[in-house]
């Protein structure tokens, strides 16, 4: 098949392509469509429809876009394509150069003779899935030569703006560009310090300097770990009704932001994550990674259905394995063969054949305290119990004393219905029991004001004996993981339709066919494991996957630009259309794997084009003719992600705690933000002991899985149950109120009023700049004024706080 | 000066903000603007009342004479292994037992309803019954998304965000799928989450108190004034940072955010405040006595809000903790009759107060649960989990009441004539909607993906009208 790629470069590509299409394309509608695609379609296709044409259809053309219809059926010569092919009317296309005029001609003919579109069943002789670019090895291309281009990235891109006459947004101002370095590397913002710094230095390569402190920076690994998170559908709870907390799950957290810090090569990243118990068996860290396996929501939590729960578990395994890591939706061939893309259902089920003989484990981090943890945790049980005992019996008559206080002040019939066994009561006391049940409740202060001497001395006891039991305690030095049960696995069958009550074929584990296919092989008779995580695992960190690094280049690309190369980052089928840039998207593929897999190298690479550098507004004419800045003339303006903007307002607050890693923090939240929460907060939202942890990055809160955290939910955090390509980004008045009227934002407010003593500091603290002469006299009237309205200036200045933290230029990156 | 004061006041100032076209810029983008649906709706409005933690059909809306009869008798075993059960530990061993409750005719249909659903039985005319709900999924959380959102896995757009997906809203001040409970669910937000449709479309919670939306009041301590200086500080910065950015619409649509924000501030508190209803009304409604008022004024509510245009409203009846319709374990009496008692007379005076105002025939009001509560007895006096055979039922939307439709065995254990699952439930509230169930479909990880998945075939609306 042609791809539009292959004419790119007019000379060698019609030299190449020709010959397919007289091969190929052998009617006058097939002829006529593959020139509209190969010539037009970059602009006008599926996914990008400059003035609103496409010519992927013949609807689409009769449609037309701003113009008008671009094609009059029987009549060439009124046709808009022709004309604007043949120069009658502006502009003038395609925009650089002239088709060859043996093309307008077929164009002409076709149009003439009625325009008919390609009938189904001939294009199908082509079969594009056989060839699909994606499933192709990516062949590093040859870096245009192009005046001006200050490294390969920037090549690509100036050679396709030229192409399509589309100006380049000139460099941004350098305040835009090291908050735009800051909020892409850390998640945070500049201080004035740092952003002085960088104004003021004078070297030529102060921006690479630049980079490289903040790549070896710690917030590196929080900011970007959050994104594989995302990815992964972590979460510290394991959903459902009673939503249990997956209690080691943080390790994974910290697993996957020491991995960004470390730099660990990627295909070793990918390696750790499917088999690290397999691959690298003496390096616990490394099977940590298998934590992957284990930190979405547990579908295996359902009652009296454990066929149900192992197969919807090994299908998350399927379908989130093929998503994250080869960009392909697997999934989808549960039932069917995939609708669009080569996957047939058999794959599906030689994947899932793959992760049948899967089981979670422990993952002895630190081997000798790791491996008494279970021996102490059953002692100290075993002593809480005895403490338990101890608590009731000196509690119980001081309980029965106020409780029989208490209820003598409630009506008659009230206490009437509270002596009744539960099952005598009629529905009336039931509802009356219910209603006073508040007021018979006992307070542990209550208790302790009544004991006497003997029995505080007592109490005290237990809880000297509790604080000793406790003292040292922690958790421990475990992870969560997967192995497999043995050598031997289940066997795995097709599921016809994609019901596991119908078995048909029984499957062994196998790579997916598009790519090449094959079986894995039987492990060696001494094995533990069956090998097959670690086959699958090597496969898809092989170089020669087609998928995989693109995948993650994609990924990285889309982090820094707001939208990938190709569009859907986790579906690089079929669906997902041509990439915006082919040859960049290959050039960089291989260009990260001879680089070592280096992710780090990777942001440097794009950090320091003049791609990344430009300026966020378009030039003249650009917003009309490329609206999705489909070829990166300018940056995309983006605002903060949900916890980029917590992070920020603590960071300018000054009240960030930047302490690592951990077990979740539990930050204190209102009472109307925490309803709608199941069950009583106590337990379903223990608040953090200590008051420090509350201002922690946002990466270390607890991710609740039937509880968002509100303030991050409203800025578009994904809820944790699915795989998470790409965060939305809506602009909601709920937005509004929670950055206007939180509790969370006053006391933030409150708290950079009583460090900020003047309006420049307040400006510089929030924006990196100063305030402009205009700004400074309004300011210093609603200073004044909310001095008056509030009562003191520091009061004022929480005003202007709240007003600054709330602004545009505070929440979104240039 | 109360909040609609200064709204009228500020209107001037804060609502200048708004640059001349940029709210109708924003709303070439608002994902929420109001869509045509694929056919003619009956109905624009959706109030779903949601019994949650299991409602017993055979003493309700599935009058069993036969249960009657046989009570204290055993299934054969036959059928009894057909079944699973959450608590009863060996279904071949529990006794059938009969309702407890009388089912009498009501309105002209004669439509049996149980005692529990008195005040309801006299809307029996307006009423269609399904007794032939079914599926095999016996625990709250996962029962309570399958119903909702067509998966019993968490994490599926819901039934109302995809409504609102596919129709948007009437009313950009308000949510356009609002959602209140007593507090706390059984399944928690993912009954009611957008799943992979755009955040926007969620379910937003609207909480008790006179403030229904998360941060919709000023904070304590700044004056309404201190609150409008504020404002107006942020436009201000706000206008300068756009002048350098001209045309970037998303910047546009956030400084309009902040006056939907204000919008919101006053029409929120408008809509909830019941207090320019009548006291003739608010009887209806069962509010003012003690049981019936919690319930009565979200009835209230919802119709308040059908009023204003927004799209779907989701009431939950029951909580995980407390008022419970589960605590049927082991009370079956004493449960329902508090939980029916607490949701009678105001899920009547919702259709009574809608067709009094004209507006039962552009909304569909639909009641049901997670499932319904098995013909077996567990241990001395409850019921279990039964998901096989359970009732609903829709009024309004030009829907023929007075009759039902789908029937359960004589024991009410399986759905056995006309059996709907929860897909064919949803494809017939979208085809009511005038959506097409296999045409509402957004792109994830490369399928086009519907509420209904695959399923919906048995969709039924044309028994309903």
């Amino acid at each position: 098949m042609i791809t539009w790629r292959l004419l790119l470069t007019a000379l060698v590509a019609i030299v190449v392509a020709l010959p397919l299409v007289s091969e190929a394309a052998e009617t006058l509608p097939q002829q006529a469509v593959e020139i509209l695609h190969t010539r037009c379609s970059q602009c006008h296709g599926a996914n990008v429809a400059m003035s609103d044409l496409r010519v992927s259809t013949r609807e689409a053309l009769l449609k037309g876009g701003k113009g008008g219809p671009a094609i009059v059926v029987g009549d060439a010569q009124s046709s808009r394509v022709i004309q604007a092919l043949t120069h009658l009317i502006q502009p003038a296309m395609p925009p650089a150069g002239d088709i060859p005029a043996d093309e307008i001609a077929t164009l002409r003919e076709w149009i003439d003779s009625g325009a008919e579109w390609p009938q189904a069943d001939a294009s199908a002789a082509r079969d594009p899935k056989k060839t699909w670019w994606a499933f192709q090895k990516p062949m590093r291309p040859k870096v245009p030569q192009v005046d001006g281009a200050r490294n390969p990235i920037d090549a690509f891109i100036l050679q396709k703006l030229a192409e399509t006459k589309i100006p380049a947004a000139g460099e941004a101002e350098p305040l835009a560009l090291v908050r735009r370095a800051y909020f892409d590397l850390h998640g945070l913002p500049p201080t004035p310090r740092q952003v002085k710094q960088f104004l003021a230095d004078p070297s030529r390569d102060a921006w690479e300097c630049l980079i490289d402190e903040l790549l070896s920076s710690p917030r590196y690994g929080e900011k970007w770990a959050q994104f594989w998170l995302d990815l992964v559908r972590y979460g510290d709870t394991s959903g459902f009704e009673q939503d249990p907390y997956n209690l080691d799950a943080w390790r994974y957290r910290d697993y996957v932001i020491k991995s960004f810090n470390d730099d660990k090569p990627y295909d070793r990243f990918v390696k750790e994550q499917i088999a690290g118990d397999e691959i690298y068996p003496e390096d616990a860290f490394a099977a940590a990674g298998t934590g992957y396996y284990t930190v979405g929501t547990h579908r295996d939590l359902l009652f009296k259905v454990e066929d149900l729960n192992r197969t919807e578990t090994l299908t998350d395994y399927v379908g989130t394995t093929s998503s994250v890591f080869l960009g392909l939706t697997v999934g989808c061939a549960r039932c069917h063969d995939h609708k669009f893309d080569p996957i047939p259902q058999r794959d599906f089920y030689r994947m899932q054949a793959v992760f049948a003989p899967i089981t979670k484990t422990d993952v002895f981090l630190d081997y000798n305290p790791a491996r008494f943890f279970g021996v102490a945790e059953n002692s100290r049980t075993f002593r809480l119990r005895q403490i338990g005992d101890e608590i009731s019996r000196i509690q119980k008559p001081y309980k029965g004393t106020i409780r029989e206080r208490k209820l003598a002040t409630l009506p008659k019939e009230v206490q009437v219905a509270f002596d009744k066994e539960p099952e005598e009561r009629t529905p009336r006391e039931a509802g009356l029991v219910q209603e006073y049940s508040d007021r018979l409740k006992i307070e542990q202060e209550e208790i302790r004001a009544e004991l006497s001497q003997a029995d505080l001395e007592r109490i005290e006891a237990v809880e000297r004996r509790l604080l000793g039991m406790f003292s040292g305690y922690g958790a421990p030095p475990i992870a969560r993981g997967v192995t497999d049960i043995s050598r031997e696995a289940p066997k795995t069958f097709i599921a016809l339709r994609g019901n596991p009550d119908t078995p048909g074929e029984e499957v062994g584990p196998g790579y997916l066919t598009s790519l090449g296919g094959g079986d894995i092989s039987e492990p060696p008779l001494h094995a533990n494991t069956t090998g097959r995580r670690k086959a699958l695992a090597e496969w898809i960190a092989d170089p020669d996957n087609p998928l995989t690094a693109r995948v993650m280049v994609n990924r990285i690309w889309q982090g820094h630009f707001g939208t990938g190369l190709v569009k859907t980052t986790s579906d690089f089928g079929i669906r997902a259309g041509e990439a915006s840039h082919p040859e960049l998207l290959d050039w960089l593929a291989t260009e990260f794997v001879r680089q070592g897999w280096s992710v780090k190298d990777l942001h440097r690479l794009i950090m320091t084009s003049d791609t990344y550098r430009r300026g966020a507004n378009p030039a003249a004419g650009v917003a009309e003719r490329d609206p999705q800045n489909l070829f990166l003339s300018h940056m995309n303006r983006r605002r903060l992600r949900a916890e980029e903007i917590r992070d920020a307002v603590l960071t300018v607050t000054g009240s960030l705690n930047a302490e690592m890693g951990g077990i979740p923090v539990v930050p204190p939240l209102e009472k109307e933000e925490l309803y709608g929460m199941i069950g009583n907060p106590d337990n379903a939202w223990p608040v953090s002991p200590n008051r420090d942890e509350y201002n922690r990055r946002s990466i270390y809160l607890l991710s609740k899985r039937t509880f968002p955290h509100p303030m991050l939910e409203a800025f578009d955090r994904q809820d944790g149950v699915l795989s998470c390509s790409r965060r939305d980004e809506s602009t909601t008045a709920p937005q509004s109120l929670t950055l206007l009227n939180s509790r969370f934002m006053m006391e933030q407010a409150q708290a950079f009023a009583a460090e900020v003593k003047t309006v420049d500091e307040a400006f510089s603290k929030v924006f990196g700049r100063g305030p402009t002469a205009d700004e400074q006299a309004s300011v210093s009237s609603f200073i004044e004024s909310q001095t008056e309205n509030r009562g003191s200036r520091e009061a004022a200045f929480t005003e202007l706080a709240r007003a600054l933290l709330n602004a545009n230029e505070f929440l979104y990156v240039d | 000066m109360t909040r609609r004061e200064l709204l009228h006041k500020t209107g001037g100032g804060f609502g200048a903000l708004a640059l001349s076209g940029m709210l109708e810029g924003a709303a070439g983008s608002d994902p929420l603007a109001p869509k045509q649906p694929h056919a003619p709706a009956r109905a624009k409005s959706v109030i779903s009342l949601f019994m949650h933690g299991g409602t017993s059909h055979v003493d309700t809306f599935d009058p069993k004479p036969e249960l009657t009869k046989r009570s204290g008798e055993h299934l054969s075993a036959e059928l009894a292994k057909t079944i699973k059960t959450s608590f009863i530990h060996d279904p071949t061993k529990a006794v059938l037992r009969g309702s407890p409750w009388e089912f009498r005719p009501g309105g002209k249909s004669g439509l049996l309803i149980s005692d529990l659903y008195a005040n309801v039985r006299e809307h029996a005319d307006e009423i269609a019954v399904i007794r032939s709900c079914h599926s095999n999924v016996f625990d709250h959380a996962p029962a309570i998304y399958l119903v909702n959102s067509g998966s019993q896995f968490p994490g599926r757009p819901s039934l109302g965000s995809w409504v609102t997906y596919g129709l948007g809203s009437e009313n950009s001040n308000l949510p356009a799928f609002v959602v209140m409970s007593d507090g706390s669910t059984k399944s928690g937000p993912p009954a009611y989450g957008s799943g992979f449709l755009p955040a926007v479309h969620q379910g937003t919670v609207f909480r008790g108190g006179e403030n229904p939306i998360l941060h919709l009041a000023t904070p304590a301590g700044v004056s309404a004034d201190a609150q409008k200086e504020t404002l107006s500080l942020i436009g201000q910065l706000d206008r300068r940072h756009l002048a350098s950015r001209a045309g970037d619409t998303t910047l546009e649509a956030r400084i309009a955010s902040y006056e939907l924000a204000f919008r919101m501030q006053a029409e929120a508190p408008d809509a909830i405040d019941i207090s320019s209803e009548s006291e003739a009304t608010k009887k209806l409604y069962g509010i003012g006595d003690p049981l019936t008022d919690d319930f009565g004024r979200k009835c209230l509510l919802a119709r308040r809000l059908v009023e204003r245009g927004v799209r779907f409203i989701q009431l939950y009846s029951g909580t995980n903790v407390g008022d419970d319709w589960d605590d049927a374990h082991t009370d079956l009496v004493g449960s329902h009759t508090r939980m029916a008692g607490k949701s009678d007379r105001p899920i009547a005076g919702l259709l009574a107060d809608l067709k009094g105002l004209g507006l039962l025939d552009s909304t569909l009001v639909t009641w049901g649960g997670e499932f319904g509560r098995t013909p077996l007895a567990q241990g001395k006096n409850g019921r279990d989990h039964h998901p096989y055979g359970s009732s609903m039922w829709m009024a309004g939307a030009g829907i023929k009441g007075g009759q039902a439709i789908g029937a359960t065995d004589d024991f009410g254990v399986h759905a056995t004539e006309s059996p709907f699952d929860a897909h064919d439930v949803n494809a017939t509230i979208l085809r009511l909607l005038g959506i097409d169930h296999t045409r509402l479909t957004y792109s994830y990880e490369s399928r086009d993906q519907r509420l209904t998945d695959v399923h919906g075939q048995n969709e039924f609306t044309d028994r309903l009208v």
